[in-house]
Formats: C-alpha cells, sequence, structure tokens
C-alpha cells in the first residue's frame, strides 16, 4: 500500500483522501458508540463498585437481581422469536407465495405493528384486561362483567402476546423480502415433477428462506430481550423483573454500580444471540431482490383455504394493529377504562385543571409539561433525522467508495455495534459516559444534545443501512467522472451523490425519526424533568395511575409516527417487491 | 445549544463571584425584600415528592405575580438519584428541594454539599430545633396502615401487624415497591429496627414466641412473611388508595399509604381510614423537608418558595400551607392549630422515624427486600 501511495500523483490523492476520511469516520463512531460502552465497563472496575459484579453473579441477591429475571428475559426471547418467524413466515407466505384476497391490503398491514410503540400495545391490553389485583380503575373486559385471571392480566402471558404481536411485522418484512427472491425456476421445476405444495414448501421454499428465519428469529430474539415497557407496565404487579426492568430499577434508585453490571450482562446476551443468527446465515451475505432471469411463480392455489386463511391473516392484523389503536382512542375519551364506550369527554385533551380529574392535571393541550414534551420530541426526531442520515451516509459513503483495509471493516462493524445494545443499556452507557466533564468539555446531562448524541448513536446502524442502499443506487462512474474534472468530496458529495438519493435519504430521514419518536427504552434513563419527551411522559402517567392522559399521549405518538411511516413509505414503495404482481 | 452549554459554566461563574455576597444577605431577608429579586429572577424550579406541588404553584403564582414556578413531580429516590447525577455532572437544574428520604438526603444531599438548609427568618422562632437542624421540615408525614372505613363501618379489620402474614390477607395488603420508593424502604427498616416490639406482637398474636427460621430478627421475619403472603407491590401511593379506599368493594385490601391521602377521599371516591390501633404501630411518621439546591440559579425565589410553604400569617397558614393544612400531615409550625379531624399527633402511635440510625441499616433492609421479590 505504501507503494502504491508514492507511484502516481493521482493514486496518491485518492489513496490519502480515503485514509483522512476514513480516519474521521473512524473516530466519529468511536466516539459515538466504543467509548460510552467502555466507559460503562471501566466504570464497574472501579475499587469501590467492582462488588457489584459478585453482588449480581454470586452473592445472595444474585437469584433476584439476575438469574431470576434472566430467567424471564430468555422465555420472552424465545417464545416471542418463534411466535414471530411464525406469524410473520405465515403472512409473508400468503402474500408473496399464494393467491389468498386482499393480498396487498394484508401486505400492508403486516408492517403496521411495528409503527406502534410496544409501550403502546402494553397500555392498550392493560385498558382492555385489567383486573382487580392491584385496585384502582379496572380494565373494560372486567368492567362488563368479565372475570379476568390475574395470569391473563399481568406478567408473563400478557407480556408475550404483546411483544409478539408488536415484532411480528419485523419478521414479516424480512421473511416476505426472502420470499420474494425465491427463484422461480425451482418451484416451476418441482412443480413440472409433480411435486404438491407441502412438498415444494418443505423442499424448496424452507431451504431457500433459512437464513430469513433465522436473521428474523435472532432480530426478534434481541428486540424482545431489550423491550423495556411492556414487561414494566405488565410485569410489576406480579413482581415479575426482566433485565431490562431490573437495569431500570437499580439505576433509577441510585445503586448504579449494579445497574450497569446487569446492563453489560443484557448487552452480551443479545450480542451472543445475534452473532448466533449472523453466523448461521453468514454463507448469504447477498440481499439482492432483483435478478436477471427467472420470473415470477404462479402463485400457490389456496383454492378452498382462500378465505379462511383471509381470515386468520385478518384477524391478526385486527389484533395487533386496529384494536390497540381503537382503544387507546377511546379511553383517551373515557373517563372510566372499565366504561370504554361511554361518557365520553373531551377532558383529557381539551380540558382545564379541574381537582375532579386525576388531581387536578390539565388536558394535554392545555398542559405545559406535555405541549412542552412535544415540541421537545419533534425536536429530537428531526435533529436526530439530520444528524443520523448524515453520520449514516458519511460512513456508508466511505465504506462504500474505499471498500479495502481494515479500518472500512471497522467503520462497519462499529456502526453495526448498536443493534447489539439494547437500548435501555446504551442509555445507561451514555449517562455514565457523558455525564460527567470530560476534560474541558462540559457534561451534557439533561441537555438536549445529550439526547440528540445518544439518539443518532443508538440508531446508526438503521442510518447506515440506509445510507449503504442509497450510495449504490448512485452508480460510482458519476462521481469518478466528476473526480477526474477535479471536483473535491464535499462538492461530490454535495453536487451528486445527494441529489441523485435524495429520496432514499428522506426516506431513510423518516425511519429514524419515527424510531426515535416512540422510542422509550433509551430515553427512559436521559430523561430529565427539565428536557422532557413524550414516551417517558406517557410512561409516567401510566405508572402513576393516570391511563386516560397517558393513552391520548399516547395517540400522539402513534399520528406522528403513522403519518411519518406512510410518507416513508411513500418514497420507497420500490423496496418492497413483493408488492409486484 | 452547544454553544449554550459551553458558555454556560463561564457565565455561571462570573455571576457567582458576585453573587456570594448577594446570598449571604439574602438568608436574612423578609420575603418583602425578597420578591422584587425574585421577580428579577423570574422563574423558579421545585422538585417536589408530592403531586400537591400542583396546587402549590397555582397559588404561589397568584400570591407573586411575574414568577414562574415550575414544579416537578419526582419520587424522592428519584430526585436523590438525579441530584446525585446533576451534581456530577455540573448541572443545577431545581432550585428547591422539597423531599422524604430523611436518611439518605442527609448523608447524599447535605453532606456532599448538593443542598443546603434554609429557614426562613419570617417563621424561625416558631419552629422546634428539632425541625430546623439539619434541614427544615415543613411537616410530618407518614407512610401507615390504612383501610377501607365503608366496607369496615366498626373500625379496622386488622389489629395486629402479623395478622397480616396470615392467610386471611393473602394477596391483600397493598403497598409501593420498597426499592422504587424510599419512604417505604423507611417503613420497612423501621420495622427491623423495632424488632424487639415486633417479638412481643407476636407472642401476643399467635400465644408464642417467635421463630425466626432464617430471619435474623423479628423485623426481618416479618417482611419475609409478608412478601411471602403474596404482597401486591404497586408503583405509586395512589395506586394503593385507589385499591384500598375505591367506594363499593365487598372486600376491600389494606395498605401502607400515607394517612393524608384520606384528604381525597370525596374528590377521589374513596373510603381511606388509618389503623391506628393497630399492634404495634401503624407504620412511620416522618419529616418533609425543604431546603435549598447549592448554587441554586434563582437563589431569591427559591427562598420565597420555601418561605411560601411554610405558611403565611394567617389562622391556619394560608394558600401555601393549605395543601398540606390537611388531616395526617402535621404541620411543623408550632402556631398552626392541629387539624381538627385528625387523630392528634400524641395519640398518634406511628413510630417516629430517627434518620441517621435509618441510615446505618437501610442499605442491608434494601438487600433484604431484593432477594424476596
Amino acid at each position: 500500500m505504501a507503494d502504491t501511495a508514492i507511484s502516481g500523483q493521482g493514486r496518491r490523492v485518492r489513496f490519502r483522501q480515503g485514509t483522512l476520511l476514513k480516519v474521521l469516520v473512524l473516530a466519529l463512531l468511536i466516539a459515538l458508540i466504543v467509548l460510552p460502552l467502555l466507559r460503562t465497563v471501566l466504570f464497574t472496575l472501579q475499587p469501590d463498585v467492582i462488588k457489584a459484579w459478585s453482588d449480581v453473579l454470586t452473592g445472595r441477591l444474585s437469584t433476584n437481581l439476575f438469574y431470576k429475571p434472566l430467567g424471564n428475559t430468555l422465555i420472552i426471547g424465545a417464545v416471542v422469536s418463534t411466535g414471530c418467524v411464525l406469524i410473520g413466515g405465515f403472512l409473508a407466505w400468503l402474500v408473496v407465495m399464494t393467491n389468498v384476497p386482499f393480498r396487498k391490503t394484508i401486505a400492508v398491514g403486516a408492517t403496521l405493528p411495528f409503527m406502534i410503540p410496544s409501550f403502546a400495545a402494553a397500555l392498550a391490553w392493560g385498558t382492555l384486561f385489567r383486573n382487580d389485583r392491584v385496585g384502582g380503575q379496572v380494565g373494560f373486559l372486567q368492567g362488563s362483567g368479565l372475570d379476568v385471571p390475574d395470569w391473563l392480566a399481568w406478567g408473563m402471558v400478557p407480556t408475550l402476546i404483546v411483544l409478539t404481536l408488536h415484532y411480528f411485522s419485523l419478521a414479516f418484512t424480512i421473511i416476505a423480502a426472502a420470499l420474494a427472491t425465491v427463484n422461480s425456476d425451482l418451484v416451476e421445476a418441482a412443480q413440472i415433477a409433480g411435486a404438491k405444495g407441502r412438498r415444494i414448501l418443505m423442499g424448496i421454499i424452507l431451504p431457500v428462506t433459512t437464513p430469513a428465519l433465522v436473521a428474523a428469529g435472532s432480530l426478534c430474539f434481541a428486540g424482545a430481550v431489550s423491550n423495556f415497557a411492556t414487561p414494566a407496565l405488565l410485569g410489576l404487579p406480579v413482581r415479575m423483573q426482566t433485565l431490562s426492568t431490573r437495569l431500570f430499577g437499580m439505576i433509577e434508585v441510585g445503586q448504579v454500580g449494579r445497574g450497569y453490571v446487569i446492563g453489560i450482562l443484557l448487552v452480551l446476551i443479545s450480542g451472543v444471540f445475534l452473532w448466533a443468527g449472523n453466523r448461521i446465515v453468514s454463507g448469504r451475505r447477498s440481499y439482492a431482490t432483483i435478478t436477471g432471469k427467472g420470473g415470477r411463480a404462479k402463485r400457490f392455489d389456496l383454492r378452498a383455504a382462500r378465505w379462511p386463511l383471509c381470515a386468520v391473516a385478518v384477524t391478526i392484523l385486527l389484533a395487533s394493529t386496529i384494536v390497540p389503536v381503537v382503544v387507546l382512542i377511546a379511553s383517551s375519551f373515557a373517563p372510566s377504562s372499565a366504561d370504554l364506550f361511554s361518557n365520553w369527554t373531551t377532558h383529557y385533551w381539551l380540558g382545564q385543571s379541574n381537582p375532579a380529574f386525576a388531581q387536578g392535571t390539565p388536558g394535554i393541550v392545555h398542559n405545559q409539561d406535555i405541549v412542552r414534551a412535544l415540541l421537545v420530541t419533534l425536536g429530537l426526531g428531526v435533529a436526530v433525522a439530520f444528524t443520523g442520515m448524515f453520520v449514516g451516509l458519511l460512513a456508508s459513503y466511505t465504506t462504500a467508495r474505499y471498500r479495502e483495509g481494515a479500518m472500512s471493516a471497522a467503520i462497519t462493524q462499529i456502526s453495526f455495534l448498536p443493534l447489539l445494545v439494547p437500548g435501555i443499556a446504551f442509555g445507561a452507557a451514555y449517562i455514565a459516559y457523558l455525564g460527567a466533564p470530560i476534560g474541558p468539555l462540559p457534561a451534557l446531562y439533561g441537555t438536549f444534545a445529550l439526547l440528540v448524541i445518544a439518539g443518532t448513536a443508538y440508531l446508526l446502524p438503521f442510518a447506515v443501512q440506509t445510507g449503504r442502499a442509497v450510495i449504490q443506487q448512485v452508480g460510482g462512474e458519476l462521481e469518478e467522472s466528476a473526480r477526474l474534472t477535479g471536483a473535491g468530496f464535499a462538492r461530490r458529495l454535495a453536487a451528486i451523490t445527494v441529489p441523485l438519493a435524495i429520496r432514499g435519504l428522506a426516506a431513510g430521514g423518516i425511519l429514524i425519526f419515527v424510531k426515535i419518536v416512540r422510542d422509550l427504552s433509551l430515553v427512559v434513563l436521559l430523561f430529565t424533568p427539565t428536557m422532557p419527551v413524550l414516551s417517558v411522559v406517557a410512561y409516567r402517567y401510566a405508572s402513576e395511575g393516570f391511563g386516560q392522559f397517558a393513552n391520548a399521549i399516547t395517540v400522539v405518538i402513534l399520528l406522528l409516527s403513522i403519518a411519518a411511516s406512510l410518507l416513508a413509505n411513500r418514497l420507497q414503495t420500490k423496496s418492497q417487491p413483493w408488492l409486484k404482481n | 445549544m452547544k454553544l449554550r452549554t459551553i458558555a454556560r459554566p463561564a457565565a455561571l461563574s462570573i455571576m457567582l463571584a458576585g453573587s456570594a455576597w448577594a446570598e449571604a444577605h439574602m438568608a436574612e431577608m423578609s420575603p418583602q425584600d425578597l420578591l422584587p429579586l425574585a421577580q428579577e429572577e423570574g422563574t423558579v424550579t421545585v422538585y417536589s415528592f408530592t403531586s400537591r406541588i400542583g396546587k402549590v404553584e397555582a397559588a404561589f403564582e397568584e400570591a407573586y405575580p411575574g414568577i414562574d414556578l415550575q414544579g416537578f413531580d419526582i419520587s424522592s429516590t428519584e430526585q436523590i438519584a438525579r441530584l446525585k447525577a446533576e451534581a456530577q455532572a455540573g448541572v443545577v437544574n431545581a432550585d428547591v428541594i422539597y423531599i422524604s428520604d430523611t436518611p439518605v438526603v442527609l448523608t447524599e444531599l447535605l453532606e456532599t454539599g448538593i443542598i443546603e438548609p434554609y429557614v426562613p427568618p419570617r417563621v424561625a422562632d416558631r419552629v422546634p430545633d428539632e425541625f430546623k437542624s439539619p434541614l427544615l421540615a415543613q411537616r410530618l408525614s407518614t407512610k401507615v396502615l390504612m383501610y377501607n372505613e365503608e366496607a369496615n363501618p366498626d373500625g379496622a379489620p386488622v389489629s395486629n401487624l402479623w395478622e397480616l402474614t396470615t392467610d386471611e390477607w393473602t394477596g391483600r395488603v397493598v403497598m409501593v415497591d420498597p426499592l422504587q420508593r424510599g419512604d417505604y424502604l423507611d417503613l420497612m427498616t423501621e420495622i427491623v429496627l423495632q424488632s424487639d416490639v415486633m417479638a412481643e406482637a407476636y407472642q401476643a398474636e399467635f400465644g408464642q414466641a417467635i421463630d425466626l427460621g432464617d430471619a435474623a430478627n423479628a423485623g426481618e421475619k416479618f417482611i419475609m412473611d409478608l412478601f411471602a403472603n403474596d404482597l401486591i407491590l404497586v408503583s405509586s401511593t395512589d395506586d394503593v388508595n385507589a385499591a384500598v379506599g375505591k367506594l363499593g368493594q365487598q372486600n376491600p385490601p389494606v395498605g401502607f399509604t400515607s394517612y393524608s391521602d384520606r384528604r381525597d377521599n370525596e374528590e377521589e371516591g374513596w373510603a381511606l381510614q388509618v389503623a391506628n390501633d393497630v399492634q404495634p404501630a401503624p407504620g412511620i411518621i416522618f419529616p418533609a423537608i425543604v431546603a435549598l439546591a447549592k448554587d441554586a440559579n434563582n437563589p431569591a425565589a427559591a427562598r420565597l418558595v420555601i418561605d411560601f410553604l411554610m405558611g403565611d400569617e394567617s389562622e391556619t397558614g394560608g394558600p401555601g400551607l393549605a395543601p398540606f393544612y390537611v388531616a395526617g400531615d402535621y404541620v411543623t409550625r408550632t402556631d398552626i392549630p392541629p387539624h381538627p379531624d385528625a387523630v392528634p399527633l400524641d395519640d398518634f402511635t406511628a413510630w417516629r422515624i430517627q434518620p441517621a440510625e435509618t441510615a446505618t441499616i437501610r442499605a442491608e433492609v434494601g438487600d433484604l427486600v431484593l432477594t424476596l421479590q
């Protein structure tokens, strides 16, 4: 390499520039991602904190501090990922490979649950199923005279159901994309040879899509084990703890050392599973969805099962999208969740402070805290979308144009690292990292900047992924010719890459906006009363027993997320090939 | 944003140099003298462990127009964690700290210099010394056993705390998770500290000496048995109040909550009543502290808020004290008459906590509770 650098003028420029860019990007990623994680580990190794490791792993507290929550966490991960692959796979198969009625509607519907924040689904569950175990307001079903047993109202079962109905759309998206690439030649050959549907499914489709199934399963697993809102809202009354709720509890009561140790262990666990999933799929790095040959196979004819299967699919979608949304909206108007559809009042939205409602808390339009939280949240969404796409574009541009070398590999690896880190652990790491001043830099605790930086780092994998797809659409030769005419890096980026990729970038930015706006797990620890965000405000209202306010705020978040998601969908319809005939 | 955060410490230190002199004077100032300074500051931030801060906010802004009181309802436990994190970050968000959890407040906030005491000179001669030092207590608050008086018209359904560990009360005792709310951890700690009387109460209830089993003492034994009896943990006192107090229940649970929440019975449709005769004691009574944040951004307004919270010169303390002049809260000012509907403080049988003593074993009791969940 050193030789090439000296040998020719043009080459030297290119080499230098690539290196400079790489060093820059690598430094940025290390500052954003590696240092916070490292800082957390170092914190737990301090002499007066290191005992936290033995408390968590071996002491008399370890059973409750770690092992029981670990057991719950693993059950949640295993059941939810299995359920998601089954449901997501089933729907993907229906949409991509069969002639089920309302294919397109099902396809769109199956991507929606992921747009709904998981705490919204948990709140909706409480509004419906809450029984009288903890007293206070009972849910709709109990209020209608049904006796809801504890196991259905609280704890593991509702957590599993809510999380499965949330994450299956992630599995759907991955599996549907993979099914769409199944080479029709294979299926047709089998059909000509007289193979029946089941045989084709087991013999061809399943083996070919195994990597996607594994990828879907491991992503759902990682999502489920790190989810905070659902077990926090549904688990506490029956004392069910997961690693993420334990981590939150420990930091909240000031036992920071123990909290960080639990966070590190949580990162390791989801890391191991994602890594294992990756290993299994590693033979198949290409996710090319459009190939030169091979047309779409004839759709599998469901015959008499068409309508029943359609009904099953629609039921799943109703339960995961329509029902929670309707319940949340209704309960933001109903004074009593036991009686969801009567005595509606707009107090929780428009009312002035009135001692008869929720200790005098005014409706959300008049509530300064909520209005402020809305502004902060919107600002955060926009800021993170911009910074995220900027860093994402920079990182993916660097790795796409200057592919070779250890630094490029490092950039790729590090930029995907946050995928392994549960949001709540990431939030904890950022408090350790920027919570105190570093040298001459001031501490960022409680500032907007901290939220933006942490959000950017946390969502970098998505930004880089979008950035990469976008960069690859823009042919390298355009840039090459610009370079020959003497255009500098910034000029090329601004005049060629960005304008050509603006659609994709915008779509990516919107998705990041949605992710940060509806996120709870990352911000729940970074939250300070003077810098509030909507999701945490909603969570706090819910745990204070002011369900209607929580639900009303959640409806606002939902509307924001869904509107933005639909916009992003429009901008990138091209990336969903399975919708085409 | 970035610029501002960098510029702030510099600006702050310049301001502080000048304000040290002013602050020394402020300690002696009357509310009338503080007012113009406070109005210049224009805003003041209060961290409060009670949701009643909302009512204080409205009353304060009416009494002192031009000063925006930003009240945040944050549990004591969380306040302590946040104030420590903020201090470490060199950020001062709050001006006034209104908090319970005295055992931790003394060691982790006062001794570390995160907060400092302030006694408004106007009322200083009307607050007993024990409530002025080391920090000013505005009132005494409680965490005691409460029951539903609609379902139990003849009085409390429990006469001895140990009954709560029997089959009759399985799954029917509610309280807030002691790991989430320090007041409840203080209650658990006090029960351990009172192990001797707990042992006597056991003897009285079951007619035999207590068999400690794995427990180190009678208090620990009680806590272990209580958790084993499907104790229900919730996340806020309002959840306890609703569970215990809600009208129209056939077989309501009992629970540990604030005696003063009885004030909301009418508004919320509850029938909460204190089980004052329960043996050996219904729970704890502890100070609610008001203090200044060290280097507060709005030092004059902060002092004005504390002055306001101590009540005015009218008979029951006026609008500042009104949210706290309720049955079940015991105001520390000696010239304010006790609330007529409450059990008089002298007849109230709850244990008075000794913050310093509580602090010594509190973490240990916290760990015990952790092993039970």
